[in-house]
């Protein structure tokens, strides 16, 4: 069974600055110590990268995360970008929430996922006809 | 050049190299009835992928533990309810 944890961008922020994050760096390091024990694997949709990456002189703790092998970016397909915009149609949301569909697109190919994030609302609505999908809010 | 030299780098990050490793017979055993002769290596390369992986999240944790102690009860609680919710 291949599990994952999914981290959105306030996810890759807490992991990337946990000093500036605050409680949000510590729920992230629990759900991070978690998914270690359980071996699952930690995944960071492309799209995420556009709201965390400011330019280089800011990127280096995010770019110090993602060079960690231990956290896999996944590239963006024709396939997940086309089930990201059959889901927003269905929620009738519009396409300024198309990252955190994108997000949620990215686990429909693994067995279960836990997606770590700082605002739910979209996303737990966006994910409510998976079950194979579990929200962990920073 | 430039250009030459990332596309060799590029090749031999995607090119197959062939190792030999001594592994338990049980366990060679083991892997053979599971995936066959033809299956194994590319059941290796993804135990080895993984592995590395996890050496990877257990080297950020080590950093996390540095920069915030250890997480407390209360998150671990919090994220094994989360994780086994539904």
């Amino acid at each position: 069974m291949v599990e994952a944890l999914i981290l959105d961008s306030e996810a890759v922020n807490a992991l990337a600055k946990p000093k500036t994050r605050g409680a949000r760096a510590q729920r992230a390091s629990a759900i991070l110590r978690l998914s270690y024990q359980k071996r699952a694997l930690v995944r960071v949709r492309a799209p995420v990268l556009a709201e965390v990456c400011r330019g280089v002189r800011y990127d280096s703790a995010v770019n110090h995360l993602l060079n960690n092998p231990g956290v896999r970016v996944v590239e963006f397909t024709r396939t997940t970008a086309q089930q990201a915009g059959h889901m927003l149609t269905r929620l009738k949301l519009l396409s300024a929430h198309a990252i955190d569909a994108f997000v949620v697109a990215t686990p429909l190919q693994l067995d279960t996922a836990v997606i770590a994030t700082a605002d739910p609302k979209d996303i737990q609505r966006l994910a409510a006809p998976f079950s194979k999908i579990r929200i962990f809010v920073l | 050049m430039q250009h030459r030299g990332r596309q060799r780098k590029r090749n031999l990050a995607t090119s197959a190299a062939k190792l030999s490793v001594s592994i338990p017979g049980e366990l060679a055993e083991a892997v053979r009835k599971r995936v066959g002769a033809r299956g194994l290596s590319g059941f290796v390369a993804r135990a080895v992928a993984h592995e590395l992986e996890r050496e990877g999240v257990r080297a950020l944790l080590d950093e996390l533990e540095d920069e915030l102690g250890q997480p407390s009860k209360a998150d671990m609680a919090r994220a094994r309810e989360a994780w086994s919710k539904r």
